[in-house]
């Protein structure tokens, strides 16, 4: 009995252990599927990317020769010399720093005081007026294009500075975000300066603002992304070349000098080094608000 | 006694005139922006596509329905609205099923995980303009993909100027360049479904299969919805692909609706044609977007 007890007691120990290796080859085999697949498709990812990295440090000569060597024959600044000379990647370099910067600055400042109110003030038709402005993130691009910039053009802005950033001035979605923030900050500190006689830009200043710093750099971060890749805006808006923000310059680049690829590779680079620049800075603000929009919006 | 409740009264009442008129004052701003670019300009897009505006001449009068009757006989135009929706039939699904794929792979990935993210995150912070000059090149009948499909003893087509395979080339690729954004959205999805569901169906004896279909299909469906429709009403309205990297040929077979849009407000100045067709345009994206949303939100999944 204690023999045959002990034989089995043995047999199970060693079916555990042939079960628990078992799972852990599983795992491992698993596991390893698991990052090959990523590693495969990141590498198809990255892989256009460093194609115009490297190619945009080619001479004309070794890209014509031989566009996919995964290394250049010499490093060569000759495609970016002529991106700046030929190509004014500079000038519409500049131009889509100061679109964003001005949309920037204006969109926070303006959504901000509206999310403000809305979220503390009961002012009186204070949720119409929020729906009001919800509903205009309803509206597909593509119906507001040609109006806006029929009003951009009554106005006398068509081809200006001005008309490109006018109609980005406020967001509703930038108002949204930036409520849903201020709701979720206690309020104690707020009603102790109100009982002090704070004004309301006050309080919106020295003390909302500050706590919403996270929700502030998340919008700003949205922003920025979204003025420097507009395309179609600018397109229509603009005629003079020199006003071109990157967009619209690589495009014509890229009309001018079909022949020339790594100039308008060099121009790439230099038309996105920002963005991405950006992104791995501000990268936890970035997926923090997709996730918050994708999630709750 | 009732002069201090009718002082607190008048006090209370004062506060309240004084809520509204900062409340006011503090949203104009944004208030007289969304007024004008969106409420306005709705009004303004009406008219004009009732009227032969152009900037290219001081007079215009109303034309009655004339610019819809011309857009509904425009033969270029129906071809870019079959265009679009061949677009967006093979973009969304092969936007939702490569980048749900790719957070249920890398859901699993417990290191490296950030890293993984940040790669695939490159080509949305991408601007589309620099993606498409990229591509260009791949898909030239000596580029990239062809000379990987050498590889596997395919010779691959001379890709932007057939007018058969145009549109897959730009298909696929802004399929790569949004699995990245769309992989974000699910992976915050799966990360909120709780793991004791899993744990469960473990002790259960399901399979991986089982498991997905059964706990994680139907606990994504938020994400889902949201991926889903915000992605149709994009897709409608695709524009930079086709004009950097075809111009809507060969033989039109890249014209995309908002490229109709384009191409008639300003490039031919004809710009009530094109308010008539943007507004074709909404009709046909909000009946996807209701039709969808009624479908998602009746069937109970679970």
């Amino acid at each position: 009995m204690a023999v045959l007890q002990k034989a089995t007691r043995h047999e199970m120990e060693a079916t555990a252990r042939r079960s628990r290796v078992q799972a852990l080859v599983m795992d491992t085999s698993f596991m390893a599927l698991v990052y090959g697949v990523l590693i495969i498709l990141a590498v198809v990812t990255v892989l256009p990317y460093y194609w115009m990295v490297i190619n945009s440090f080619k001479t004309i000569d070794n890209f014509y020769t031989d566009p996919y060597s995964l290394w250049p024959e010499t490093w060569s600044l000759e495609a970016y010399l002529n991106a700046v000379g030929i190509g004014r990647v500079t000038v519409y370099l500049r131009n889509s720093f100061a679109y964003s910067a001005v949309v920037l600055v204006a969109q926070l400042l303006i959504n901000s005081l509206a999310a403000y109110a809305f979220a503390r003030i009961q002012f009186k038709g204070n949720n119409v007026v929020f729906l009001a402005f919800l509903t205009t993130m309803m509206l597909p691009g593509s119906v507001t294009l040609i109006p806006t910039y029929v009003l951009v053009y009554s106005m006398g802005l068509a081809n200006t500075f001005t008309g490109v950033v006018i109609p980005s001035f406020a967001g509703a979605f930038g108002v949204f975000l930036l409520r849903q923030f201020f709701l979720n900050i206690p309020s104690e500190l707020e009603d102790a300066a109100l009982i002090d006689g704070a004004g309301r830009l006050r309080i919106y200043w020295q003390i909302i603002i500050p706590l919403a710093k996270p929700a502030m750099i998340t919008l700003g971060v949205f922003i920025v992304l979204a003025e420097w890749q507009s395309f179609i805006w600018p397109l229509v808006v603009l005629t003079d070349y020199e006003k071109y923000p990157i967009t619209v310059g690589l495009n014509l680049f890229k009309d001018e000098q079909r022949v020339f690829w790594p100039y308008i590779l060099a121009g790439s680079v230099i038309g996105s080094a920002p963005l991405i620049g950006i992104f791995l800075i501000s990268q936890k603000f970035l997926i923090g608000g997709i996730t918050l929009s994708g999630l709750k919006g | 006694m009732t002069t201090d409740s009718a002082t607190k009264r008048r006090r209370l009442r004062g506060q309240v005139f004084r809520d509204t008129v900062s409340g006011y004052l503090l949203i104009s701003p944004a208030a007289l922006f969304l007024l004008v670019f969106s409420f306005v300009a709705i009004v303004v897009s009406l008219v004009i596509s009732f009227s032969d505006w152009s900037p290219l001449r001081d007079e215009w009068s109303l034309v009655g329905i004339d610019n819809y009757k011309r857009a509904f006989e425009n033969e270029r135009f129906w071809k870019s609205f079959r265009n679009t929706g061949q677009y967006v039939v093979f973009l969304v699904p092969g936007v939702v099923i490569t980048s749900l794929g790719l957070a249920l792979i890398g859901n699993h990935a417990r290191k490296l995980r950030s890293v993984f993210r940040t790669l695939f995150f490159i080509p949305v912070i991408t601007p589309g303009v620099v993606v498409a000059l990229i591509w260009i090149w791949m898909f030239r009948a000596d580029g990239g993909v062809n000379e990987l499909l050498q590889y596997f003893g395919v010779s691959g087509p001379n890709w932007l100027l057939s007018a058969f395979w145009a549109m897959p080339a730009i298909i696929i690729m802004t399929i790569w360049s949004l699995i990245g954004y769309y992989m974000i959205i699910f992976l915050a999805g799966l990360a909120d479904i709780p793991e004791v569901f899993y744990e469960a169906a473990k002790v259960d004896g399901a399979n991986r299969l089982q498991t997905f279909r059964h706990i994680t299909l139907p606990l994504l469906r938020n994400p889902l919805i949201f991926v889903v429709v915000t992605l149709v009403i994009a897709a409608w309205q695709v524009f930079t692909q086709m004009f950097v990297m075809t111009q809507g040929g060969p033989a039109s077979a890249t014209e995309s609706v908002q490229w109709s849009i384009f191409f008639n407000g300003f490039q031919r100045f004809d710009m009530g044609l094109a308010a008539a067709m943007s507004w074709i345009l909404f009709a046909v994206i909000f009946i996807f977007t209701a039709t969808q949303l009624k479908l998602f939100l009746s069937r109970q999944l679970y």
